[in-house]
């Protein structure tokens, strides 16, 4: 039996990954020890801080559900399916993550904006993208879009194509078997997909800013509050969004992280 | 039955095909070949999880080519059972139990429950009912996905390499099964394999198929005595295959490339290429042996090694050319042969096979 020396190798990886973690703790630490419990709890009874963390939230969570339902389908034939197209598809899915999100605002915004082809369209019937809750989660979607369809993606393709060739046999339509079979195997990576998505979504300023100043999402508050007040005034609501979405990615963690450990011991 | 006429299936670049073939209803078929002899095509063809280029499928006496998988009604079960790990056992047999004859009711529910105890009996997993696939053995994963197929009523059952993840007593015990099944509930099974000892187990008639063609159908000794091709003779564990042509004006003696000569007896085809030898046909004698008899090859040569493979053992003999036959240990005890020792070969000319 191998002796369990700690080499220097691993003791290397230890200290980068030390590193790492400590370059992300450091700063959302930093900034919760600065504003300070009492400061969070007063910010929490400020009505405007309030309004925008739910619409925050909310507005992510919208983009996510709309994702969902339009993007684990594409997820699943991007998955399963070869055609003609399908890398230029994918590409296109994930040009988002490298595209500038000022750029994308400006992008979404000769679209979806007054004089854009789409907002033309959707003006009569009274939708507008611009300074509205839809235009936030517009761009929420468009940015944070890639993070659930390619890990979708990813999940779906890792569950074996032949649970489904014998649920067809079995009885099953291409859809049953998708529901029944595949989609109970990979629901845990849609969603983390889904959760990843979220959280991209909450933290998206560039492009929302273009579209949609008011009303004011957390990030636009922060930048408002920063610009006009200083550091101090722009804690509070900063902090708050880090530890919601912190407690949100925790929960669905702790729901994922089961199966993993599962998986190692299987396969042990 | 099932039937494939004129049948052309593709996977990139590779093809099988056209292939035609007709298994009666209530015969074992085992679709024998090597690996990537495009055995497990032909079953995702049948099973209508691949679309075949050409040709036409027959299940039961219906066309199923145009049938989507789950009208076709045949029963499938891969190498590794591929139970669905989400599902506990009895939820497993019973998905496709709810499909069955329109039955849609939940397993614990009449008449599916009675079905679903009448299944776990006939392939012995009652007691499993409750697991989850994870806990279970190979052999075990495999009776609970030859359960799951049979809830469905299928018309033919296609197995693709069942018994190959599955310890030596669970296999015989599951060859037991397959054949039971196959027997007494008169089911056509057509099971793909790339080991010749598991399907001599099961099977009624051997479908050899090599490099996407149909090389030869028949029973499994007419495939293992009367090889077609030479891909075939290889495949059936013939050790001896020699590059051969009749001697002139001698019709019972053939020309091997290799050098040297072999008596044969039976008809002669025309266009003899190649002669094939089984290990197991050649005896191995003392050098000093006595006379053989007349219609026999008789050859001497040197042992260049000798292969144990425990009851059994494959003594190469360079005549030229290089015969290997199969001698028991007693007989290798006896001989007192090894590497080096000089050795007679009797060769029968009825063993000698032409291609």
């Amino acid at each position: 039996m191998r002796g369990r020396r700690p080499s220097l190798f691993w003791a290397a990886c230890v200290v980068a990954g030390a590193l790492l973690v400590a370059f992300v703790v450091l700063p959302a630490a930093s900034m919760v020890v600065g504003a300070g419990v009492g400061l969070l709890g007063e910010a929490l009874r400020q009505g405007d801080i309030r309004r925008s963390l739910w619409l925050t939230v909310s507005a992510a969570l919208i983009a996510t559900a709309i994702a969902f339902v339009v993007g684990v389908p594409l997820a699943y034939l991007l998955a399963r399916r070869d055609f003609v197209g399908k890398r230029a598809i994918e590409g296109i899915i994930d040009l988002p993550i490298v595209f500038p999100h000022t750029a994308a605002g400006i992008a979404l915004l000769t679209v979806y904006g007054r004089e854009g082809v789409v907002g033309r369209l959707l003006a009569p019937f009274g939708i507008s993208f611009t300074e509205t809750v839809a235009g936030i989660v517009l761009a929420m979607l468009f940015v944070s879009l890639p993070f659930l369809v390619d890990t979708a993606r990813e999940t779906f393709a890792l569950v074996d194509e032949r649970y489904e060739h014998v649920a067809r046999t079995l009885g099953s339509s291409p859809g049953g078997a998708f529901l029944r079979v595949t989609f109970p195997q990979a629901w845990r990576g849609v969603l983390s997909g889904a959760v990843l998505m979220w959280g991209r979504g909450i933290s998206e300023f560039g492009a929302v800013i273009i579209l949609a100043y008011n009303p004011k999402v957390i990030s636009v508050l922060t930048f408002e509050r920063f610009e006009g007040f200083g550091l101090r005034a722009a804690q509070p609501p900063a902090v708050l969004i880090v530890i919601v979405a912190f407690v949100v990615f925790l929960v669905a963690r702790t729901v994922l992280l089961p199966r993993r450990g599962r998986s190692r011991k299987d396969a042990s | 039955m099932i039937g494939l006429h004129g049948v052309e299936v593709a996977a990139g670049d590779f093809s099988v095909g056209p292939l035609d073939l007709d298994v009666p209803a209530g015969e074992y078929a085992v679709l024998l070949g090597p690996s990537g002899a495009g055995k497990t095509l032909v079953l995702e063809a049948l099973a209508g999880v691949r679309r075949p280029r050409a040709g036409r499928l027959l299940v039961d006496g219906v066309d199923v080519t145009r049938l989507p998988a789950e009208r076709r009604r045949v029963g499938l079960v891969f190498q590794d059972g591929l139970l669905f790990p989400h599902l506990s056992v009895a939820e497993n047999v019973a998905y496709g139990l709810h499909r069955s004859n329109g039955e849609r009711t939940g397993w614990r529910r009449r008449p599916a429950a009675d079905r679903l105890g009448q299944l776990a009996g006939e392939v012995g997993i009652t007691r499993l009912m409750d697991r989850r696939p994870a806990t279970l053995s190979g052999g075990e994963r495999q009776r609970v996905a030859l359960a799951r197929a049979l809830a469905a009523r299928p018309r033919a059952l296609l197995l693709d390499e069942p018994l190959s993840a599955v310890d030596v007593e669970a296999r015989e015990g599951l060859q037991d099964l397959l054949r039971r099944l196959n027997v007494d509930e008169g089911l056509t099974v057509l099971h793909v394999t790339h080991d010749l000892g598991e399907a001599f187990a099961v099977g009624g008639l051997f479908v050899v198929l090599a490099a996407g063609r149909l090389q030869q159908v028949g029973a499994p000794l007419d495939v293992l005595r009367r090889p077609a091709s030479v891909e075939v003779a290889r495949f059936a564990g013939a050790r001896n295959v020699f590059e051969a042509r009749l001697v002139p004006g001698d019709s019972n003696r053939l020309a091997l490339a290799a050098g040297g000569t072999l008596r044969i007896s039976g008809p002669v085809p025309a266009d003899v290429r190649h002669a094939v030898v089984r290990a197991d046909e050649i005896t191995v004698l003392p050098a000093d042996h006595a006379p053989v008899g007349e219609g026999d090859s008789c050859l001497t040569g040197r042992v260049r090694r000798v292969v144990c493979a425990g009851a059994t053992s494959v003594v190469e003999v360079d005549v030229p050319p290089l015969f290997r036959a199969a001698i028991t240990a007693r007989e290798l005890e006896t001989l007192h042969i090894g590497p080096g020792s000089t050795v007679g070969l009797r060769v029968p000319a009825a063993a000698v096979h032409l291609v």
